[in-house]
C-alpha cells in the first residue's frame, strides 16, 4: 500500500506545480456555473418547480455536475493510451505494482488536489454569490460513499477506453464518443429529471447516472430519505465491482498483444 | 511576397499528400467521424429534453434553436477543417518541434495549419448544410438572392470570430507554455454560442458580444432570418468584425512567433 501511497504524493504534488492552471479551472468553472444560471433561469421563467425540481436544487444539480466533473475528469484515457502508444507502459510494468491500481491511485491524488482548489471556491460562489441555499438530511452523509463509487465507475471506463490503445489508433473518436455519451445519459447536462420517464427508467439501470445523478441527488434532496438512496447506492456498488472485473478482464487480455519496439 | 495563387496551389499539394497519409488509418476517421456526429447528436438531443419540459426557451421555439444551431455547425466548420492544428501548438512549443517552422519560406501561420487538415470535419459541414436546409424549410424561411448573400457573408464572418478566438487562445502559448488551460476555457464558451444571447443579462450579455464575441458566431447572424426586425444593427458589420479579429489574431500569433525562443533540447 505504501508504494500506491507515493504515487498518490506524486500527482498531487505535480498538480500542485500548476497554479496557473488551477487559477483558470476556477474561472472556467465559475464563468460556466454563471452561464448556466442564466439559461436555466429562462427555462423556468419565473416557474416554481418543472419536473419536481425547484430552480435552486437544479443549479445546485447543475453546479456541483459541472464541479464534479472536474473532479473525475482526470484525462487518463488519454494519458493510459499515450503511455501505450509510446512504449513507456513499459517502465510500469517491470515495477512491482499493478498497473490498474498505479492508474488509479495517480487519478485519486490529482482529484485530492482538485478537490481542495476547485471545488470549495465553487461552493463559496454558488452561496455567496448565486444565494443558492443548501438542503440537509441523510444524503449529505451518504454523498462521500456514493462519491467514491462514482469515481472508481468514471477510472474503470477511461481506464477501458485508454487500454483500447492496445488496438486502435484513434484516441480522439472513442474518447469523444464516450465523453458525449457519458455526459448526456449520467445528468451532465440536463438533470435526468427532464428525461422523459421510458428514458429514465432505462437510464436507471446504466453505469452512466451512476457516475453524476447519484451523488449529486444526494446533496440535491439530501431529505429523499434512505428509501431512495439504498437502491441507487446498490446500482453504483454493482457497477463499481462489475467495471472492476471487466477492465481487469481486458487488461489481462490487452496486454498480451504489447509489442514495444526500441527503447 | 508569394502570391494567393501560389499559396492556393501549395496548399492544393500539401492536402492531397495529408489526405493520402490519413487514407491509411480508415478506421480513424470512421470513428472520430462518428465522435463528431454524436457531439451534435447530443446538443440536439439536450434542445429537445428541455423542451419536452418547456415550450420556449427566451421566446424561441425548438425548431429555431435547431436553426441556429445548424448556423453554428456551419461557422465553426471552417475552424474545425483548416485551423484543427492548434490544439498541437502547445505541444510543439512545449517540446520545441515549433522551431522547424522558422526555417521554410512561406507564411508561417500558413505553413504551420497547412499541416493538418480535418477530415471529419467535413462530416460536419454536410450534416450542419442538411440541418439548415432542413430548420429553414420548416420555418418558411424566404430564401431571396439577398438573403443568400447575407447567409453567406455572414458565415464567412462568423467562422473568422471562431478561427480567432481559438487560435489567439492557443496562442497564449508562446508566452505560458502550456495554453490548455486558456484553450480549454475557450472551447467551453463556444459550447453556448448556439444559445439566446438574450437570456443574459448585464455583464455576460456585453461580454459575450463585445470582448468574447461568440454570439456573432451563430446567435447575432441567426437573427437575420428569422427575426430580421429583433436584430441588433451591429450584424451588418460583422465582416468588418470578423477580418478585424482575425487581424488582431495575426498580430498576437506574430508577435508570439517573434518572442518564443525555444525551450531548449
Amino acid at each position: 500500500m505504501r508504494k500506491y501511497m507515493a504515487v498518490f504524493r506524486g500527482t498531487a504534488m505535480v498538480g500542485m506545480i500548476y497554479r496557473f492552471g488551477y487559477f483558470f479551472a476556477i474561472l472556467g468553472n465559475l464563468l460556466y456555473i454563471g452561464i448556466v444560471y442564466y439559461l436555466w433561469k429562462s427555462i423556468y421563467q419565473g416557474r416554481e418547480t418543472l419536473r419536481g425540481l425547484t430552480f435552486n436544487e437544479t443549479m445546485i444539480y447543475i453546479a456541483l455536475g459541472s464541479t464534479v466533473f472536474f473532479l473525475l475528469k482526470t484525462y487518463s484515457d488519454w494519458i493510459i493510451h499515450y503511455e501505450i502508444r509510446e512504449g513507456i507502459i513499459a517502465s510500469y510494468l517491470i515495477k512491482p505494482m499493478d498497473f490498474q491500481l498505479y492508474a488509479l491511485f495517480a487519478v485519486l491524488g490529482s482529484t485530492a488536489m482538485n478537490i481542495f482548489a476547485i471545488s470549495i471556491p465553487t461552493i463559496l460562489f454558488m452561496i455567496f454569490v448565486l444565494k443558492i441555499s443548501f438542503a440537509t438530511g441523510i444524503g449529505l452523509l451518504l454523498f462521500p460513499l456514493s462519491f467514491i463509487f462514482a469515481l472508481v465507475i468514471s477510472f474503470c471506463i477511461d481506464f477501458f477506453v485508454g487500454l483500447m490503445g492496445f488496438y486502435s489508433e484513434s484516441v480522439w473518436g472513442i474518447s469523444s464518443v464516450k465523453e458525449i455519451i457519458l455526459m448526456f445519459f449520467s445528468g451532465a447536462l440536463v438533470p435526468l429529471q427532464f428525461f422523459p420517464e421510458a428514458v429514465r427508467n432505462v437510464l436507471f439501470w446504466l453505469p452512466f447516472q451512476a457516475v453524476f445523478h447519484t451523488p449529486l441527488m444526494m446533496v440535491t434532496k439530501p431529505d429523499s430519505g434512505l428509501a431512495t438512496f439504498i437502491p441507487m447506492l446498490a446500482v453504483q456498488a454493482f457497477w463499481t465491482i462489475a467495471l472492476i472485473v471487466l477492465t481487469r478482464l481486458f487488461y489481462n487480455q490487452a496486454i498480451k498483444v504489447l509489442r514495444i519496439s526500441g527503447g | 511576397m508569394r502570391t494567393l495563387g501560389e499559396y492556393l496551389r501549395l496548399y492544393f499539394i500539401i492536402e492531397a499528400q495529408y489526405i493520402k497519409a490519413r487514407m491509411q488509418y480508415r478506421a480513424d476517421f470512421i470513428i472520430s467521424s462518428l465522435g463528431m456526429f454524436f457531439t451534435s447528436l447530443v446538443t440536439l438531443s439536450v434542445f429537445w429534453v428541455i423542451f419536452d419540459s418547456v415550450p420556449d426557451l427566451a421566446g424561441w421555439s425548438l425548431m429555431e434553436m435547431v436553426f441556429i444551431y445548424a448556423f453554428y455547425m456551419l461557422a465553426i466548420s471552417p475552424m474545425q477543417i483548416l485551423f484543427d492544428h492548434f490544439w498541437q501548438l502547445r505541444f510543439h512549443i512545449q517540446q520545441g518541434t515549433f522551431l522547424k517552422y522558422y526555417f521554410r519560406p512561406i507564411n508561417m501561420m500558413f505553413y504551420y495549419m497547412s499541416e493538418m487538415f480535418d477530415l471529419k470535419g467535413l462530416i460536419q459541414l454536410v450534416a450542419g448544410t442538411i440541418l439548415l436546409i432542413y430548420s429553414a424549410t420548416q420555418l418558411n424561411v424566404d430564401w431571396t438572392f439577398t438573403r443568400i448573400t447575407l447567409l453567406l457573408m455572414t458565415l464567412f464572418s462568423a467562422s473568422l470570430v471562431q478561427i480567432s478566438m481559438t487560435v489567439s487562445a492557443a496562442c497564449a502559448a508562446f508566452w505560458v507554455i502550456d495554453s490548455y488551460p486558456v484553450l480549454g476555457l475557450a472551447w467551453k464558451l463556444r459550447e453556448f454560442s448556439p444559445y439566446p444571447m438574450t437570456i443574459f443579462d448585464g455583464a455576460f450579455r456585453f461580454a459575450f458580444t463585445y470582448i468574447i464575441p461568440i454570439g456573432f458566431v451563430a446567435f447575432y447572424p441567426s437573427q437575420l432570418f428569422l427575426r430580421p426586425n429583433e436584430v441588433t444593427p451591429l450584424i451588418y458589420f460583422s465582416p468588418l468584425i470578423g477580418i478585424g479579429l482575425f487581424a488582431l489574431t495575426y498580430w498576437i500569433w506574430t508577435k508570439g512567433v517573434n518572442s518564443y525562443t525555444g525551450t531548449g533540447s
